[in-house]
């Protein structure tokens, strides 16, 4: 813990208050209950004082003084006025020269309704203007990305958007240009603003100069709903206020929960709404008919087929039913999936992972674990995990900040250049395959390596610790955790994508796990194995609860197979995907924003989902589907509501006892709890060893990972970040270009173990020579081996 | 009691047969409205025929009784239905909801919807009662369409009238109205005859700058 | 008398519309006022507008002697069966004019204790906008009736 800092006393309109020295005085105010207009000061931003707003009066020797609040730390015995007919004056003198050339197109305007210049001029403007010249012009608005659009003419120059892009997400592309009453923001010629965070200007812009495309006109601030809820996109768990107007989902914004994600969002987060409101969302539940076809069915005559079709397969023997899946569902929806393949379907092969994660015993029981807010007070903090800035974009900025801002020092460990090599200390770099040798040296730390292992042996330690691609192996990133665990006052944070796969682990949904982070005496079958089981015919069938496999398992044309092969396959989804096609009954559910419950992310936090939509037609939650299959197959799983289940989860599942909703919904317990709740028993503590290395390297290898726009399903299913999703490519070390006779641009075969493409190339020379990277889920399905073959195609 | 009371009581009686009748015989007379009567709600277009709603939604915002929904949209580039980037894509009005307020013609910025006289408009069904874009929207003739066809007690004329909470306020917000041009009810940039107090300016020479 | 094809003859078609005439020329409203429309209800009865013009002077006490009910007024749910019983006391044929916003659609007050819509609670011939609607407003309303009964598409 920091020591208690030193506290002053200051005066504000003849109250007296203590703050922490350093404080500025805008904050100090507000502390003391005291409201400044402002528009360029934001708390998660270093002040400049641009806009002028929140001026005050300071007594100072020389008497009053007029002074930005935003820029004046507060001082021992500092007497501040904020209500007096000279503050008042000058702010009014701001307000009516900031509007000078706003066009005051207020009525066309996306911000009208919530915006601060209008609030703060009704509050505290002039009534009238003395300009009565032509105001400035420029072309309305301009795109400046595919997401997000400018009106210069709008703009007031407080500069919040420029310093997010420079001081936070770390890509400046805009910036001031021109000077004088032609002062204007605006990217570089020829360089869209093509940030991952670009949505975050949008929200935090003081008047309506950037608005966001799909937003653009939809609806205004008064006939919005808001709900606040989590972020379904990845497992960060960014808290986010639903606002949908007429049932329909219209956009998120981020809400500042200090430990997760300060108030930003990533751009795939924030336009990711629009699949709530796809037209291909399932609407109606889905039955295969004699020709083979899916067809429409009714509720009733789908769940006998599918409780008819699973009860066969069961009555085959025991363990003949498996079920995949629960990790986009909330932790209600998983815990119920769970007793339904384990009690009713009486099997143990459960899993929510599709052999891109990791040992869910390590998900659900790492210890020291850290929580993402350890950033903060970290001085070294160890990336050796997927690209952060395309996986999981909000711990990216968390994590820049903790490099940047705090100056602690930043060891990325990777195949290829991730974001976050600029901000790093040391990079290393290594070929997918030999990672346990760069381990061993980097524990070793001889050589090249011992400015490195100096810096991590500097405390506390955080780790961030994945699978930095689809080649490197799970117990890799087991290793890598034993190693840091070792480290002084180190605390790992293990990452995986899939939004609640943490939740799901913590409800079970792994062969080796019960409810509660409780270790399973009799290991069921995995993801492959369940999969191996279904084309062997060793299962008979299956039940899908929001998975595709045929989409994300590792080696997709081989899930396929498994699929077309398996006896009777019920899925429950909100669209129908490639794996929900081959299914026999297709059961649709509601989504996310239209159930209620709770998620966990990846530092165990626990965070409420709310429910705001009706949903499409006569989509069900999952749950309540789960409980009608298990009655007309004899049984019950008690799941009478989600709220019911939460309770049954906080009283049964030791690590999440007495993490309520009730707890989740008021008070300090709405920035989430941390599992093991207050009354928890400890986590189940996994020691994870050194495995052995995997055979020695090839000629070449395959590094796959993702991208934030990818052709994922829900991504896939809205029109604004559809579009974003690039082509697929080959990424080549220039040295093997010129070994194989390539060019840039030139088109390669690939043959991995899973399937060949052609794919342009691209020039990469932030690998390793003798490595191949290949974006996931872009088209080009290669299969998970390390192994690749490479030929020019002429 | 005297002599004639009983007499007198027949007095009164015989004194309102000579009096002037007052009932209006309504469908075939109708009574003078007066000039700010609240009938139904029109959307007007500017001279050159652009529409004047640019789909704010502030006139659904102020609805006390939430009975007006609009939708704006992205004015076509080529072929723009309003001045402006924006325009009024959806516009209903649900007239048995409508307490004929006329907070939507205070609220609205561009003058787009105002209230003209025409009151007929009893329905057979509720559905009948929602008016749309079509129903609502005059023709850029200026002539505005109405659900019912003209009959003996429908004038599609009394559509053409403006009501005119305006009368009372100026578009600066200024109290007095006295000699301030500014507001178009209809298609075409016409004037209002001035009301009883007011000079008979017809504004040309006390125009004020918007 | 009816024939199989649906056409009427004659004899029945013109006593059918000589009923339809009686009966615009006497339909006597039930006694309904609820609100701040009933205000508006009995100054259409009153020397100015003179619904006695119509034949419909006489505000029924009792529902028993009424063909038409005239709903003027927002409806409450507490007396939503009120409004039901009296319906179901008028003989037939009889007819229902729903006066003004809250009457028809609940108007400014989307709350949970009004009706929203009394056409929940009886069938609905007539409905006429206003806040409240003026005497004007509801005779076109009665002489929309009027014509449905005329035309036979309002018998019941």
């Amino acid at each position: 813990m920091p020591s208690q800092p030193d506290l002053v006393t200051f005066t504000v309109d003849g109250k007296e208050a203590q703050v922490p020295a350093g404080t500025l005085l805008i904050e100090a105010v507000k502390a003391a209950g005291v409201h400044i207009p402002h528009f360029c000061y934001h708390p998660r931003m270093k002040p400049v004082g641009m806009c002028r707003m929140c001026l005050v009066q300071v007594e100072g020797p020389r008497g009053m003084m007029l002074g930005t609040s935003c820029t004046m730390p507060v001082t021992e015995g500092m007497v501040v006025h904020t209500d007096t007919d000279t503050v008042a004056k000058a702010q009014e003198g701001v307000l009516e020269f900031l509007l000078l050339n706003h066009p005051l197109d207020c009525p066309v305007c996306d911000r009208g309704g919530e915006c601060p210049l209008q609030d703060q001029t009704m509050a505290a403007g002039p009534g009238e203007s003395r300009f009565v010249e032509e105001k400035r012009h420029y072309p309305k608005p301009i795109p400046i990305s595919d997401l997000v659009l400018l009106d210069r003419e709008r703009c007031i120059l407080c500069a919040r958007c420029t310093r997010f892009s420079d001081e936070i997400s770390g890509d400046p592309l805009i910036e001031f240009k021109d000077r004088g009453n032609a002062t204007q923001v605006n990217t570089f010629p020829d360089e869209p603003f093509a940030s991952y965070f670009s949505g975050n200007t949008v929200q935090i812009c003081p008047v309506g100069a950037l608005t966001a495309t799909p937003y653009r006109f939809r609806a205004r601030p008064w006939d919005l709903e808001a709900v606040e809820s989590t972020c379904p996109h990845c497992s960060v768990g960014c808290r986010i206020s639903v606002q949908a107007s007429r049932n329909e989902a219209l956009r998120f914004l981020g809400v500042d929960n200090g430990p997760v994600n300060q108030g930003w969002l990533c751009d795939k987060g924030r336009f990711g709404f629009e699949f709530l409101n796809s037209g291909d969302r399932l609407d109606t539940p889905l039955v295969r008919d004699e020709d083979g076809d899916l067809v429409e069915a009714s509720w009733a005559e789908a769940l006998d087929r599918a409780a008819a079709g699973l009860s066969a397969a069961a009555a085959e023997g025991p363990g003949r039913l498996a079920g995949l899946g629960g990790a986009r569902s909330t932790n209600e929806e998983a815990y119920a999936f769970g007793r339904f393949v384990r009690e009713t379907l009486g099997s143990n092969h459960l899993d929510a992972q599709l052999g891109d994660g990791l040992d869910p015993r390590v998900l659900a029981g790492i210890t020291p674990r850290a929580a993402i807010d350890d950033l903060e007070r970290a001085r070294t903090v160890l990336v050796w995990a997927p690209d952060l800035k395309e996986e999981l974009p909000v711990l990216y900025l968390r994590v820049r900040r903790a490099a940047t801002e705090l100056g602690a020092n930043l060891v990325v460990v990777h195949p290829r250049a991730t974001g976050l090599d600029p901000v790093a200390t040391h990079t290393l770099r290594y070929r997918p395959g030999a990672g346990t040798e760069m381990l061993r040296r980097l524990a070793d730390g001889s050589g090249d390596l011992a400015a490195v292992r100096a810096a991590l042996d500097e405390g506390p330690v955080v780790a961030i610790i994945g699978r930095p691609g689809l080649g490197d192996d799970p117990r890799l990133a087991e290793a890598v955790m034993a190693f840091a665990a070792g480290l002084p006052d180190a605390a790992v944070l293990p990452v995986t994508r899939r939004s609640n796969v943490y939740g799901a682990a913590d409800m079970g949904l792994a062969p080796t796990l019960l409810p509660g982070r409780v270790a399973n005496d009799a290991p069921g079958r995995d993801a492959a194995g369940i999969l191996e089981g279904l084309a062997s015919g060793d299962l008979g069938g299956l039940v899908l609860l929001g998975s595709d496999p045929a989409t994300d398992y590792v080696e997709p044309q081989q899930a396929a197979a498994a699929l077309d092969a398996a006896g009777f396959t019920v899925a429950i989804d909100l669209f129908l995907t490639p794996s929900a096609a081959k299914a026999d009954v297709v059961l649709p559910a509601l989504g996310f924003a239209e159930t209620e419950g709770t998620v966990t992310n990846l530092e165990g936090r626990v965070q409420k989902v709310n429910r705001l939509l009706p949903g499409p037609g006569s989509a069900r939650p999952a749950h309540e589907i789960l409980e009608d299959l298990a009655r007309r197959m004899g049984g019950s799983i008690g799941a009478a509501s989600a709220e019911a289940l939460a309770a049954e989860i906080a009283g049964t599942a030791p690590a999440y006892a007495g993490i309520t909703w009730e707890a989740l919904s008021w008070g300090a317990g709405r920035e989430g709890i941390v599992a093991p709740g207050p009354e928890g028993s400890q986590p189940l503590a996994v020691a994870p060893e050194d495995h052995a290395p995997p055979p020695a390297a090839r000629d070449l290898v395959l590094h796959q990972a993702r991208v934030l726009y990818d052709r994922g399903t829900l991504t896939q299913a809205g029109p604004s970040l559809a579009k974003l999703a690039k082509e697929p490519a080959a990424y080549v070390h220039p040295e093997d270009a010129t070994r194989f006779g390539i060019k840039a641009g030139a088109a390669v075969r690939l043959t991995g173990s899973g399937g060949s493409a052609e794919l342009p190339v691209v020039l990469d020379p932030s690998l390793v020579a003798g490595t191949v990277y290949v974006p996931l889920h872009l088209g080009a399905a290669l299969g998970a081996g390390l192994e690749i073959s490479m030929e020019a195609v002429t | 009691m005297g002599l004639f009371s009983p007499i007198a009581g027949f007095g009164v009686t015989l004194k309102q047969m000579f009096r002037k009748r007052v009932t209006a015989q309504y469908p075939k007379e109708k009574r003078v409205k007066p000039q700010r009567f609240h009938g139904r709600h029109v959307l007007n277009r500017y001279p050159d025929g652009m529409e004047k709603c640019i789909g704010c939604e502030l006139c659904a915002g102020i609805c006390p009784a939430r009975c007006i929904y609009v939708r704006g949209k992205e004015n076509p580039k080529d072929a723009p239905v309003s001045p402006g980037e924006r325009y009024g894509f959806v516009y209903e009005i649900n007239m048995l909801r409508c307490i004929f307020c006329a907070m939507c013609v205070e609220a609205c910025p561009t003058e787009a919807i105002t209230m003209t006289h025409l009151f007929e408009m009893s329905v057979t069904t509720r559905d009948d009662a929602i008016y749309t874009r079509s129903e609502l929207l005059m023709s850029p003739e200026g002539d505005v369409p109405h659900p019912q066809p003209p009959s003996k007690l429908i004038d599609l004329d009394e559509l053409k009238v403006a009501d005119g909470w305006m009368r009372a306020t100026a578009p600066a917000g200024r109290a007095a109205y006295e000699g301030v041009r500014g507001w178009t009810p209809t298609a075409g940039a016409g004037h209002r005859p001035p009301e009883r107090g007011q000079s008979g300016d017809d504004g040309a020479d006390g125009e004020e700058d918007a | 008398m009816a024939r199989a094809d649906g056409h009427q003859n004659f004899i029945v078609t013109t006593l059918d519309k000589a009923m339809a005439w009686a009966r615009t020329r006497s339909m006597w409203p039930a006694t309904f006022g609820l609100a701040c429309c009933a205000i508006e209800m009995m100054s259409t009865g009153a020397a100015h507008y003179d619904l006695a013009r119509f034949g419909m002077e006489v505000f029924r006490a009792s529902p028993r002697q009424a063909d038409l009910m005239i709903v003027a007024g927002r409806l409450s749910q507490k007396m939503a069966p009120v409004l039901r019983q009296v319906y179901d006391q008028m003989p037939e044929p009889k007819w229902v004019i729903s006066m003004g916003a809250c009457a028809s659609t609940g108007g400014m007050f989307n709350n949970y204790a009004l009706v929203q819509g009394v056409d929940q609670i009886v069938p609905v011939d007539v409905y006429v906008p206003g806040c409240p609607p003026g005497p004007q407003s509801l005779m076109h309303g009665i002489l929309t009736l009027h014509d449905m009964v005329m035309s036979g598409e309002a018998a019941r």
